[in-house]
């Protein structure tokens, strides 16, 4: 699998700016979340309302990435998704009280890229996945398929909530909230190779292990999750 | 206005996460869904779940009633006093 990453912004809490990641990329450290949510001004009030702070995320880091894309496929990638919404709604069920339909609509795994494609008004080929600790991966395999399609760019967006405090010690490969986007092209700037194998944990979460790649430039990593072992490699200049 | 208008107004920016708004920027006669306030379907439901649990009234969504109630934050005023003075 070979492409381009054309662009990419990222957001979490108080790393907002490219050169705020630019230096977290060179000292990365776990930052602290005072629940600050993401920028998305560009949205009226009426449509960002219902967007949660893991929706704010997403939108904030895609939305500028899509700006000359009228159509661009997108492909969504989360482990643990809407969590705190979720656990809202388990809290309700359990008192027996009447669950809140805006809750309960906007809790599925697609959620967000459903009002991704209503605000944008964009019908094109859109994915939400839920793979385990290597769901960038996953997302790039799904990109490259639609890159090989046909398809003149595509928009891949990885993003993880804080957990709720009841999850934290089920959930241990979130150090803080990050949602990170990634416009992908043809090209041969980048390739990716999935093979079985096995290895230490990335010490942080792939997506943020990419960045990190991307911007101190590192000719190549290796991610490995269960019994795959991916290995990305820039191609030699 | 009366202060159960007011309170059907906060209830509404509140339950809908209405943001940058306050009570006085929706008017008591105002419609509050389609070209009005621009409320949708789902913002129906969660209004009607917050208006029954608010003031412990019933709401039959299957009523023909229903949807004039919902008209507009004078007509839901008139509703839900009603339905408390049973």
């Amino acid at each position: 699998m070979h492409f381009k990453i054309q662009q990419w912004r990222a957001w979490a809490p108080s790393l907002e700016s490219s050169q705020q990641w630019r230096d977290w990329c060179q000292a990365p450290v776990r930052v602290a979340d005072e629940q600050q949510q993401p920028d998305v001004s560009f949205l009226a009030p009426m449509q960002r309302r219902r967007l949660s702070r893991l929706a704010r995320m997403v939108f904030n880091v895609a939305w500028p990435l899509a700006e000359s894309h009228p159509r661009l496929p997108l492909i969504f990638a989360s482990r643990h998704g809407e969590t705190p919404r979720t656990l809202a709604i388990l809290h309700d069920l359990a008192r027996g009280e009447p669950l809140s339909p805006t809750q309960f609509s906007l809790s599925v795994h697609n959620a967000i890229i459903g009002q991704w494609s209503i605000l944008r008004a964009d019908t094109s080929e859109m994915s939400a996945l839920a793979a385990a600790g290597d769901g960038l991966e996953h997302a790039v395999q799904e990109a490259c398929l639609l890159l090989h399609e046909g398809a003149p760019a595509v928009l891949v967006v990885i993003a993880e909530e804080a957990p709720p405090a009841l999850y934290t010690s089920f959930i241990d490969d979130v150090p803080f909230a990050y949602a990170v986007g990634l416009l992908l092209t043809p090209g041969d700037d980048w390739q990716l190779d999935l093979q079985t194998g096995s290895g230490p944990r990335s010490e942080w979460p792939h997506p943020l292990s990419l960045l990190r790649a991307l911007n101190n430039d590192q000719q190549d990593i290796t991610h490995y999750w269960s019994r795959r072992q991916w290995m990305w490699s820039r191609k030699q200049k | 206005m009366s202060e159960l208008q007011h309170e059907i107004k906060n209830l509404i920016i509140d339950s809908l996460g209405l943001e940058d708004m306050s009570a006085e920027d929706i008017a008591t006669d105002q419609p509050l869904f389609g070209d009005g306030l621009g409320l949708d379907s789902v913002d129906a439901l969660e209004l009607g779940l917050a208006i029954q649990k608010r003031f412990g009234i019933k709401i039959d969504a299957e009523d023909k009633d229903t949807r004039q109630h919902f008209a507009n934050v004078a007509n839901l005023a008139a509703f839900v006093s009603a339905r408390q003075a049973v």
